[in-house]
């Protein structure tokens, strides 16, 4: 347990040490979400088509947009993956005393601070072009914990991909495909009862909608009423995407 | 003497067809260097990734220091140091934090941490630059960045897969000078994978030649160039040859054959630096001039050649260099 602990930590770490020599990916990354807040948002918003429930619709679509950039870093985080399978470091790390568990883990956790330091690059922008976040720093670090946690899933879902993915060219591909349809199909940039029923069924499955939902409750709405629900199903996720990474890992190895 | 790493009848069959090893068994004791040689694709990385705990074998069974690398696999982790072909540090952080990381990940207490990193870059000769971006590094600075990982343990042994693919041959002397000083200092076992003959010949104890997934043959170098038979001394002669001379020569001990051709002059022999002199001695005593004199000895590949069938690949080492500077920069 202790050992796992460590794996864990020392994946994080890893990471963060990974950030401070580059960072020019957050950057570049940062640029689409702020387009959507920036362009697509007052424009859409002007319409007033949308029923926000009170909320400005840039602002609404804010945690949306916040959760669809950092969902991108996790899923494209594979790639790390990709590339340390063929260099020799995947490999390498098996050889230690750490757990292959905690090694799938660690990794898939390791993509949260990334995620983490991607919204904090989009956050002040959005302030600045006058979403109005919730003053509450005790919800705005649960914000981050949400979105940690629940990147931590989707990178296990890209380590999944990537199992079956051996070269890079085809996961680019299907990370599109992946990430897309996740998005238009949570309520990311509307709410989920003016979907078609179709879709909204879907909705019900898409974790990206709980992920949205709890950092909307806790950065713009203030409504907690369905905060629980999320949580839950954010751990769910979460548990269900390490065990299945952790299983596929075995295909990635050999 | 005790075994550091015992093979039996080992096999592993990849997808229920591609039969990578079929039926290995080899022994290496406690302080040797042990080599394995044989062509791409003939399994030793296989056997190494076996030993390592990294695949299952499909049948057979492997030990490290008595340890059964299937059902004791976290204690073997614990024993060994393994540097794979590729390359295995992270390029965007710089040597010092790669081994931080492993040091970490291992469990070396803070307190030691510091002093034991120094000393293995210090060994390594990376002290320089350890706190530059591993994507500066030359070829040869990152293998021995990912030697000094492996050694953070003070592993029993030290598993390397081709520790030397890809570098130039300046690079790779450094390579085998350090890890010679590290076996002196802490008598590890050492086995490593390799198709170049001439490291097998030189930095191992023992040589297991594999091919096809099997160890044909297993012995010192010495030895299994011995086994080969003898060399062939070559002479280029003045005159032509007389039958007397002839005769003379093919009764020495030493000498198996006598083959003339137009002025040159093969003779085979079991060991061409003793029977040179008698060889010489009888042509000046027969009035025969020698104008040159060359002799070949059998190398492994002669050896390589007689028990796998065919001979190592020498090419390919341009491409390998290749491949490896795209790794580095890639990353």
């Amino acid at each position: 347990m202790f050992g796992t602990m460590r794996t864990l930590s020392v994946m994080m770490e890893l990471e963060l040490r990974r950030l401070k020599h580059e960072r020019t990916e957050l950057y570049t990354r940062a640029v689409q979400p702020v387009l959507w807040i920036v362009v697509f948002g007052p424009i859409m918003g002007a319409v007033r088509a949308v029923p926000t429930g009170g909320v400005p619709y840039t602002d609404y679509i804010t945690p949306g947009v916040l959760i669809q950039s950092t969902t991108f870093v996790s899923i494209f985080y594979g790639l790390t993956i990709v590339w340390e399978r063929d260099s020799g470091i995947l490999k390498k790390l098996l050889v230690t005393p750490a757990s292959r568990y905690a090694t799938v883990i660690g990794r898939s956790m390791a993509s949260g601070i990334r995620a983490i330091f991607q919204a904090l690059i989009i956050v002040p922008i959005a302030i600045l072009i006058g979403v109005r976040f919730l003053p509450n720093a005790l919800y705005f670090t649960s914000a981050l914990l949400v979105i940690f946690f629940a990147s931590g899933g989707f990178a296990a879902i890209s380590i999944l991909i990537a199992s079956f993915m051996k070269t890079r060219e085809r996961f680019m591909g299907i990370g599109q495909a992946v990430t897309f349809p996740l998005f238009f199909s949570s309520n990311a940039l509307y709410p989920v009862e003016i979907m078609p029923h179709v879709l909204r069924e879907l909705a019900l499955f898409n974790p990206m909608s709980y992920v949205v939902d709890a950092v909307r409750a806790l950065t713009v709405s203030g409504n907690l009423a369905n905060i629980a629900t999320d949580l839950a199903a954010i751990a769910l996720f979460d548990a269900a995407m390490f065990f299945m990474a952790s299983i596929s890992f075995k295909r990635i190895i050999e | 003497m005790s075994t550091a790493v015992d093979v039996r009848g080992v096999t592993k069959v990849y997808d229920g067809k591609v039969r990578a090893l079929d039926g290995v068994d080899l022994k290496v004791e406690v302080g040797k260097a042990f080599a394995l040689l044989g062509p791409n694709g003939a399994g030793k990385t296989t056997l190494m990734r076996i030993l390592t705990t990294q695949l299952k074998p499909t049948s057979g069974e492997a030990y490290v220091f008595g340890l059964d690398v299937v059902h004791e696999g976290a204690e073997v982790r614990r024993l060994v140091g393994y540097v794979p072909q590729e390359m295995s540090v992270w390029t965007d952080l710089s040597g010092y934090e790669n081994l931080l990381v492993y040091a970490k990940i291992y469990g070396i207490p803070s307190t030691d941490r510091k002093r034991i990193i120094d000393d293995a870059l210090e060994k390594m000769g990376l002290r320089g630059v350890a706190n530059n971006l591993v994507k500066t590094y030359s070829g040869g600075m990152i293998r021995r960045l990912e030697m000094a990982c492996a050694m953070l343990i003070k592993p029993k042994v030290l598993f390397l897969d081709e520790p030397t693919i890809g570098l130039d041959p300046s690079a790779r002397r450094v390579v085998w000078e350090v890890l010679a000083s590290f076996r002196k200092e802490h008598g590890v076992t050492v086995f490593f994978n390799t198709h170049y003959m001439d490291e097998a010949d030189l930095y191992s104890d023992e040589i297991a030649i594999i091919n096809e997934g099997r160890v044909v043959k297993l012995g010192k170098a010495d030895e299994l160039k011995r086994s080969v038979g003898g060399g062939v001394i070559q002479l280029t002669l003045g005159d032509g040859m007389n039958d007397k001379a002839s005769s003379e020569l093919k009764s020495l001990s030493a000498v198996g054959d006598v083959v003339l051709n137009g002025t040159e002059l093969y003779i085979v022999v079991e060991d061409a630096e003793t029977a040179l002199p008698e060889v010489m001695e009888v042509l000046r005593s027969g009035g025969i001039p020698v104008k040159r004199v060359s002799m070949n000895k059998p190398t492994l590949d002669d050896v390589f050649l007689k028990y796998a069938g065919t001979r190592l690949e020498t090419g390919g080492r341009v491409s390998e260099v290749r491949q490896m500077r795209r790794m580095i920069r890639r990353g």
